[in-house]
């Protein structure tokens, strides 16, 4: 393999502009969801009442959520098909498919952090807490679009559904919004930012690029299998006793 | 010969009264010879004539009074003329006004001059009146003006206990005719007439020319504002003053709902009060009248229901229409709804409030209410509140057989906001009841779940953040 052609200054190309977009987009239309919808939620307390004034109003604040969240369905949609059509036709590797490997390798984690084992899971493309809030994203965002459209409209989702889906829609909503809003300001702004691994950014959602360095102690199996070099015998901390078998690349 | 030699005698009398002072006199003298003589038959308590129509009249004199009285230096028959120890008509009067009348004609014929106009005038008018000197002053009794007890009700009621009436300029006629038993039964009736009527007094009857009877009301209700300053300052906040300063007289006033006279005590019976509305608002206390709260009041006496006053205020009555008024509202209904104590009386959920407030529309209302605090200026869509459900005037009991109309409200009301509705479309708002497998178990289910799951899902994720880190350290 050219190894030199994948490798350009220390780094591997990640991710294509499309992906690197797409998050910017999901980033932005996240924060003002979040922005203009709980504070709607805890509309109790001073600083979502500061919001919604300075937004112009409660009115104003939700046009803006349900714009907003309109991008954002398009967005979430969009990613759907393209992901669709791409596995399909195009023969994409469905990177993101969560597999057996992904539950041994959570245990693995587990275990090395535990001091059990000395060495964290090898993983692939996507390790399995990538895929956790990858998926956490995709079904969480469905379900808000879903719900989010019925307390837009419920005049017409009432037409075919008993009445009680609304306030039903309103509890899912609310509570899968509180939830993923936690996640996000705990475990994904940890990965990308706190942990000491990539603090103080991962900047590789936004140049597209990752260092080889990281490359090969987080994706260590799409490294061996994008340059074709073996990574087993390379000094990497102690030799380990109980060694990782390369799992199924998808 | 006789009456000339009387008239000389009070000829000299009058020049004797003019020369020294009433107090004076008063010291020195006592009741003269022929006094002695009179009092041996009318000192005794139980002398009386019969009168023609039947009354009994004391002919009784207290002689301590007498002696202590202003008059204590003329004789008898320097009043009673024609009468003397010699000669004692017999006169048979009709009754005892006629009597007081004749006494009145005694007084005249010294008193000729009064110290003002309006006594003057009553004075003239006491043939009409029915009113004389001795009504006031007493007979035997008479003190000097500076000594009596002549309370000013009583004066200003001297003339107006009796047929009396004012005219406008464009010819209504006003009754100015006093009910004493009113006047007494009224809160008010430790007050003096002038502490209301102010400008008047027993010296001073300013004669007032009003347009029209309603000006006249108007005016007197100034009045009040003396006294009930607070009260007063209220009602320029009101729907009824905005009405009268834009020209429209018959908004009402003060006295319109508390009277004039007959003003009544405070927390008296509530049907008082909603009785008073009743006077323009005919309609609205009909509809009232048939609600749930109306048909308590007046059916069961129920005081605890709300009376127009309880939502409306009694002085500072705000114009309903506004989006303040209707911000206020699930306020209003939950100053009773929300009383635990009270609704346990009638076994109803207080839950009621928060369960609105707490919901789409009650946080909307909330929040529309402090944008316009804050001064945001945008429009402001009629949020439903209580009383569109449950009716304004006409609230219906939310059991029984009326219970229907508020669910028939319901979608009406919605239609108002959400035009194509569907009659299931009310379902969408579970009630009051907070969701409970009976109630509402979609959402109660979807609450359980996510109250699980947040926190289980939080403590796994922080968990591992910690020991990445703990990890971390000790690779170090």
């Amino acid at each position: 393999m050219e190894v030199n052609k994948i490798i350009v200054g220390g780094k591997i190309k990640r991710f294509s502009l499309y992906r690197v977009f797409e998050h910017q987009f999901v980033m932005i239309t996240f924060a003002i969801l979040v922005i203009t919808g709980l504070s709607q939620k805890f509309h109790e307390y001073g600083l979502s009442q500061w919001i919604i004034i300075k937004l112009g109003g409660v009115d104003t604040v939700r046009l803006i959520h349900r714009s907003t969240g309109l991008i954002f369905a398009l967005i979430t949609i969009f990613h759907i098909i393209v992901a669709s059509v791409g596995v399909v036709f195009h023969k994409w590797q469905a990177s993101m498919v969560i597999n057996r490997k992904d539950f041994t390798d959570a245990i693995d984690n587990l275990k090395y952090y535990f001091g059990i084992t000395d060495q964290p899971a090898r993983c692939d493309r996507y390790d399995y807490k990538q895929k956790f809030e990858y998926w956490g994203v995709v079904i969480g965002g469905l379900l808000m679009m879903a719900t989010g459209f019925v307390l837009w409209f419920p005049t017409f989702f009432v037409k075919f559904l008993p009445g009680e889906f609304i306030p039903a829609a309103k509890a899912a909503h609310t509570n899968e919004a509180l939830l993923a809003f936690l996640v996000i300001i705990t475990w994904h702004l940890y990965n990308a930012i706190f942990s000491p691994e990539v603090f103080p950014l991962d900047t590789s959602i936004f140049t597209g690029r990752i260092s080889v360095e990281r490359m090969k102690h987080e994706h260590p199996l799409e490294y061996e299998r994008i340059t074709g070099e073996s990574l087993e015998h390379k000094p990497q901390g102690e030799e380990s006793s109980t060694k990782q078998k390369p799992g199924p690349s998808d | 010969m006789l009456s000339r030699f009387a008239f000389l005698f009070k000829l000299v009398l009058v020049i004797f009264c003019l020369c020294f002072p009433a107090e004076s006199i008063a010291v020195q003298s006592t009741p003269s010879g022929t006094a002695d003589l009179c009092l041996g038959c009318h000192s005794n308590k139980d002398f009386t004539a019969k009168l023609k129509n039947g009354e009994d009249l004391s002919l009784f004199v207290n002689k301590d009074l007498l002696e202590n009285s202003v008059h204590n230096m003329l004789d008898c028959s320097g009043c009673h003329s024609g009468f003397s120890p010699e000669k004692h008509p017999s006169r048979i009067l009709e009754n005892r006004r006629a009597y007081a009348a004749s006494g009145a004609a005694i007084c005249k014929s010294c008193h000729t001059t009064f110290r003002t106009d309006l006594h003057g005038r009553m004075v003239k008018a006491a043939e009409k009146s029915g009113q004389y000197c001795v009504d006031c002053h007493g007979a035997h009794t008479v003190q000097p003006v500076s000594m009596q007890e002549l309370s000013e009700p009583k004066y200003c009621l001297g003339c107006h206990l009796n047929k009396l009436s004012m005219t406008f300029k464009n010819g209504e006629k006003q009754s100015v005719q006093l009910d004493h038993m009113i006047l007494k039964a009224s809160v008010h009736n430790k007050l003096y007439c002038t502490d209301c009527h102010f400008g008047f007094s027993p010296e001073k009857h300013p004669i007032r020319q009003f347009k029209s009877s309603r000006d006249y009301v108007i005016a007197s209700s100034e009045s009040c504002r003396r006294c009930h300053f607070d009260k007063y300052t209220k009602t320029l906040e009101s729907i009824h003053y905005s009405m009268l300063s834009h020209g429209n007289m018959k908004a009402p006033v003060c006295v319109d709902c508390h009277g004039a006279h007959s003003i009544g005590r405070a927390g008296q019976e509530r049907t008082v009060s909603a009785k008073r509305c009743k006077k323009c608002h005919r309609e609205i206390y009909k509809t009232y009248s048939s609600s749930v709260h109306g048909s308590a009041l007046f059916v069961d006496h129920n005081q605890d229901v709300p009376v127009c006053a309880d939502c409306h205020r009694a002085h500072n009555i705000e114009d309903p229409r506004t989006f303040d008024y209707r911000e206020k509202i699930p306020g209003m209904c939950g100053g009773c709804h929300a009383n635990k104590e009270l609704m346990d009386k009638y076994g109803l959920s207080t839950a009621v409030l928060q369960s609105y407030l707490q919901d789409f529309h009650g946080i909307t209302l909330k929040l529309y209410k402090k944008q316009k605090d804050a001064g945001n200026k945008i429009t402001l869509k009629p949020i439903a509140v209580c009383v569109d459900c449950h009716g304004v005037h006409d609230i219906t009991p939310t059991t029984g057989p009326k219970s229907s109309i508020v669910k028939a409200n319901l979608v009406k009301r919605c239609r108002k906001c959400h035009p194509d509705a569907t009659e299931n479309f009310p379902d969408s708002w579970i009630s009051h009841y907070k969701p409970s497998l009976q109630k509402a178990p979609i959402v109660y289910t979807i609450n359980l779940i996510y109250k699980i799951f947040i926190p289980f899902m939080m403590v796994g994720l922080i968990l591992q953040i910690l020991l990445h880190i703990w990890r971390y350290v000790v690779n170090r």
